[in-house]
């Protein structure tokens, strides 16, 4: 059996305005390939995450002034088994994306000690099968949900 | 984007109680909107502040870090925030970071 992948991708600017488009764009390729409602959800809020991060890069880098720098590249690679989620930005100044902790930073803690740092790569990790991130020439974060199929179709 | 996707927000304010609806999607793209709203609410110290989230369809880290901050400058003030009608999309994540035990109202 040979494994079939297909590729979608998405070249948009790394602006807040299209993280919306990208999780609608997200909605459609894993509605189609049959994920749950839930887990086309969990989907939605990692990717946006990634997303977001990428905005964040691109606002931070001092010297953007190319258009290319600040744009973020997103690639939808689908198999018959799992999708695939690959966020590149070309941030130089990327934020150190540390070791995602296990654990929420706002759990078991008091009102004054909490903090919300650390959170979207948390929640990344809690939604996903997988998460790889990458920081090389900017930061390529790369997610991964397992398609687990109440029924097989025939 | 369907209009009904898009981010609104509508405050009602009675005696002693102040509660702000918010609807849409709540994320990066509205945060700055949502900061500046809320800001001269949470000065109003001798109400209760409360969020009504029955029509909210989406919200990320950057939403629940704004409820974070909202709890945090609420608590200095010893003044309440609650969150109230937690959609189950919503309640998950809430859940899943933690931050729900601080968001139920207390009697």
């Amino acid at each position: 059996m040979k494994a079939i992948e297909e590729v979608v991708q998405l070249h948009v600017p790394a602006t807040a305005e299209y993280v919306d488009l990208v999780r609608v764009t997200l909605y459609g390729i894993a509605a189609k390939m049959g994920f749950s409602y839930e887990d086309i959800e969990d989907m939605k809020v990692a990717v946006s995450e990634a997303c977001n991060n990428a905005v964040l890069h691109a606002y931070n880098h001092e010297a953007a002034t190319s258009s290319e720098e600040r744009r973020m590249h997103i690639e939808f690679v689908k198999s018959p088994h799992a999708l695939s989620i690959v966020v590149q930005d070309n941030g130089h100044n990327a934020i150190a994306l540390a070791e995602a902790p296990r654990t929420s930073p706002l759990l078991g803690k008091s009102i004054e000690d909490i903090n919300s740092g650390g959170l979207g790569l948390y929640l990344m990790q809690a939604l996903m099968d997988q998460v790889e991130v990458l920081s090389e020439a900017g930061t390529r974060v790369t997610l991964t949900k397992r398609l687990v199929r109440s029924e097989e179709l025939a | 984007m369907n209009q009904q996707d898009k981010f609104h927000l509508r405050t009602e304010t009675t005696e002693g109680k102040c509660t702000v609806y918010v609807s849409g999607e709540f994320d990066l793209e509205v945060a700055s909107q949502m900061r500046a709203a809320m800001a001269p609410l949470i000065e109003l110290t001798d109400r209760e502040l409360i969020l009504n989230l029955k029509d909210l369809q989406y919200i990320d880290s950057t939403g629940i870090g704004i409820l974070v901050s909202v709890l945090k400058a609420r608590h200095a003030s010893q003044a309440s925030f609650s969150v109230e009608a937690i959609p189950p999309t919503i309640r998950k994540l809430f859940d899943m970071t933690g931050i729900t035990p601080f968001l139920l109202r207390h009697s």
